[in-house]
């Protein structure tokens, strides 16, 4: 499992490219620790440490979305690609014992992958900047508890996931309730969410406090070993061929597209059947939306909760919402397998085109919405106008980025460090000057606005750039590749 | 007029020779029979004449059409059957058929999409997303979305796999009439009782190099069928059973 893992990784950039991941991790890793003297100017360790917390308990979550995942592989069973999740089919092995395979391939995988090399990073830079090994390795524990904790509980939800839709909605509404409980009415403290953090807090270099961090590090281990137990007892894949029949919507969805011609225009209506069948309409609404709300809190607690005035505007503010909503064309990527295009005459430059016309269709509308709605809370409506525009060129140069940079295999980027790194400049240089700019408009109106038509403008052309290179990076590319 | 014309093909995947100096011509009219083991480039080639991919040296013509230059006009000419059946996992048979009417330009659909669901017995799936069906429905359906534009030359690769006796026997009868009224078919297949019966022609490819190919009255002869040809061509007095 372990090995397919890799392969399946490595398959989508070649395995030196992959394993530069890793490296990449462990290099930001040591730059942050060198650099955390400055940075512990502005923030305290224990928001540091904080965050590096959520962070992995994020990416345990993230990583531990098995049971659905593991149905859509099996779904898509006439596809190429065959996974070892499919071995109860055809071998004398339990579903729980695969299940509880996975579970560890995953958190030995992904351990290996981005905890491992960060400490790694950390411990390149301890005698340099003079941290203890010691304290290290409790970091490296207690991170690796809270990542556990995640993965634990996305596996528990997935299995509740698939068992029944009642228990799911109840336990990721419980485990939301527990974080608005602490981040927005300070009920509750974080370390009573992930004890491992309190562990963390209780040992070097905070004040060592011994039996209250052995009291947090044995609930914790106890939360990770009672849901894995559960969702064990309760793991069940469920296959099942449906007999629905269901309304042929595609003539209706191509009429409705009667303003596109040739073969643009029955390519749009499939993407929109696509979307509503699979269910993914919901999951990308809820992807995008929810990372806005993020978003539209941090701003507000920022300016009003913590009272520290960065300046978060509208301009701001719509920028941002540009760089968010750019994981959405990852999504229409990840529908469907894309072979059968090959057997017709569609290429996958104009497949790639589609799906960017779609993205903006699906994410503009919401995108303004929220734009508006931050501009009539912050009381900024004479700055409207502007961050429509800066919203509107934000969303169109990410997504000519990513597409451009990704084709029809947008995960790519995630594990391709040479693709990675080119995201990375494309978007972030962008990005700081919008924020700059942006920052600027309360002090110097005219010098601000000067820049961000600049900016703007060469966003635009480099979008035009980026989406007539499209047709040549892309035009020889098979749809299986 | 040859229907397709490929000379001195390579396909070099890294190092690994899938097929090496591949030359075969079609005449229209001609029911083609490509044959050889597993992994010895036969479903490589079908996707090189089809546009699909691009070979590393050499030239492919179909339909007088040079597939490297325009990949796209072969793929609106030919209909295309491929090894794995794949419609798309969320569309109905239905839509998979008019979404590829639709690409392929075709006005008025309905009478075509009755026509072929109807002969492969799909007519009652027509509201069945392609997730939900068998593998045998899954290639009928592919099957009737190559035929729906009426193409002159079919490429099927593998094209009686998963059907049952029944649309084995109505497909080889459908293609039989197709060839008599002037279509050409280039066909590779493992089932040679079948393909015996259709083929006019025939090249049998071993380690992606043209073992043996002409006419079938030329090359099976004196008694002998299509299997002791196939195994003489590629060496099959040498495999092994296991012990």
């Amino acid at each position: 499992m372990m090995k397919e893992e890799f392969r399946s990784h490595a398959s989508y950039s070649g395995q030196e490219r992959f394993l530069t991941f890793p490296v990449f991790v462990f290099f930001i890793a040591t730059v942050v620790a060198l650099t955390l003297e400055r940075t512990l100017e502005t923030v305290s360790l224990k928001q540091m440490t904080e965050f590096a917390h959520l962070s992995a308990f994020i990416y345990g979550l993230s990583v531990g979305t098995f049971g659905l995942m593991g149905r859509q592989y099996l779904e898509r069973r006439y596809g190429r690609n065959n996974y070892l999740v499919a071995m109860p089919y055809i071998l004398p092995i339990s579903f729980k014992t695969t299940f509880l395979g996975i579970y560890i391939r995953d958190a030995l995988f992904y351990v290996v992958l981005l905890l491992v090399p960060a400490t790694g990073g950390l411990l390149l830079a301890a005698p340099i900047v003079g941290y203890s090994y010691g304290s290290i390795g409790i970091f490296f524990s207690s991170i690796l508890m809270t990542f556990m904790l995640g993965l634990s509980m996305s596996f528990l939800a997935s299995v509740m996931y698939i068992r029944d839709l009642r228990w799911f909605g109840a336990f990721t509404a419980g485990v939301v309730a527990l974080f608005v409980l602490h981040g927005a009415f300070a009920l509750i403290p974080l370390d009573a969410i992930m004890p491992s953090l309190g562990m963390q807090m209780n040992l070097r270099p905070f004040p060592v406090d011994g039996p209250a961090a052995a009291v947090y590090a044995a609930v914790s281990l106890a939360a990770i070993a009672s849901m894995t137990a559960i969702a064990y007892a309760l793991v069940e894949v469920r296959i099942s061929i449906s007999s629905q029949s269901y309304a042929n919507k595609l003539p209706a969805y191509y009429a409705k597209m009667h303003w596109l011609t040739g073969i643009k225009r029955a390519l749009v209506a499939k993407e929109f059947v696509d979307l509503r069948r699979s269910g993914t309409i919901a999951k990308m609404s809820f992807s995008f939306v929810l990372p806005l709300l993020f978003l539209s809190f941090t701003a507000w607690f920022v300016n009003y909760g913590l009272a520290i005035p960065v300046g978060f505007n509208t301009v701001f503010y719509a920028a941002m919402v540009g760089f968010v909503g750019v994981m959405m064309y990852s999504w229409l990527n990840n529908i469907d397998l894309a072979e059968y295009y090959s057997l017709i005459p569609v290429t996958v430059p104009q497949l790639i085109k589609v799906r960017i016309a779609v993205f903006l269709a699906l994410t503009l509308g919401i995108s303004a919405f929220f734009v508006v709605g931050i501009a009539l809370v912050n009381g900024e409506v004479q700055h409207l106008w502007l961050a429509l525009i800066v919203m509107f060129v934000t969303s169109l140069y990410m997504v000519l980025v990513l597409a451009y940079l990704t084709g029809l295999r947008t995960n790519t980027f995630l594990f391709d460090t040479n693709i990675l790194a080119k995201f990375s400049i494309m978007s972030f240089l962008p990005d700081v000057c919008l924020a700059i700019l942006s920052f600027s408009l309360s002090t110097n109106w005219a010098i601000a606005l000067l820049g961000l038509a600049l900016v703007l403008s060469s966003m635009s052309v480099a979008s035009l750039i980026l989406y007539r290179g499209i047709e040549s990076k892309w035009g020889k590319t098979s749809f299986d590749a | 007029m040859a229907a397709i014309e490929a000379t001195d093909v390579i396909m070099d995947f890294g190092g690994m020779k899938a097929l090496d100096r591949v030359s075969i011509k079609v005449e229209t009219g001609d029911f083609y029979g490509f044959f050889g083991p597993n992994g010895a480039g036969k479903t490589t080639l079908i996707r090189i004449m089809t546009g699909q991919l691009e070979p590393t040296s050499g030239s492919v013509r179909v339909l007088d059409v040079d597939v490297v230059k325009e990949p796209l006009r072969v793929k609106e000419l030919v209909g295309i059957v491929p090894e794995v059946e794949s419609p798309p996992t969320y569309l109905t048979a239905y839509e998979y058929m008019y979404f590829v009417g639709k690409v392929r330009g075709i006005d008025s659909l309905d009478d075509r999409i009755d026509k072929w669901l109807t002969f492969f017995d799909l007519e009652g799936k027509k509201g069945t997303i392609c997730k939900d069906m068998s593998k045998g429905m899954r290639q009928k359906l592919m099957l009737a979305s190559a035929f729906i534009h009426e193409p002159k030359l079919l490429f099927m690769d593998e094209p009686f796999i998963n059907l049952d006796p029944i649309y084995q026997k109505l497909l080889r009868e459908y293609l039989e009439e197709y060839v008599a009224k002037g279509g050409t078919v280039f066909m590779a297949s493992h089932i040679l009782e079948i393909s015996e019966r259709l083929c006019n022609k025939l090249a049998i490819v071993n380690l992606g190099k043209v073992a043996l190919q002409g006419r079938k009255e030329d090359l099976v002869q004196g008694g002998e069928d299509l299997e002791r040809v196939f195994m003489r061509a590629i060496g099959g007095g040498l495999l092994r059973r296991p012990s």
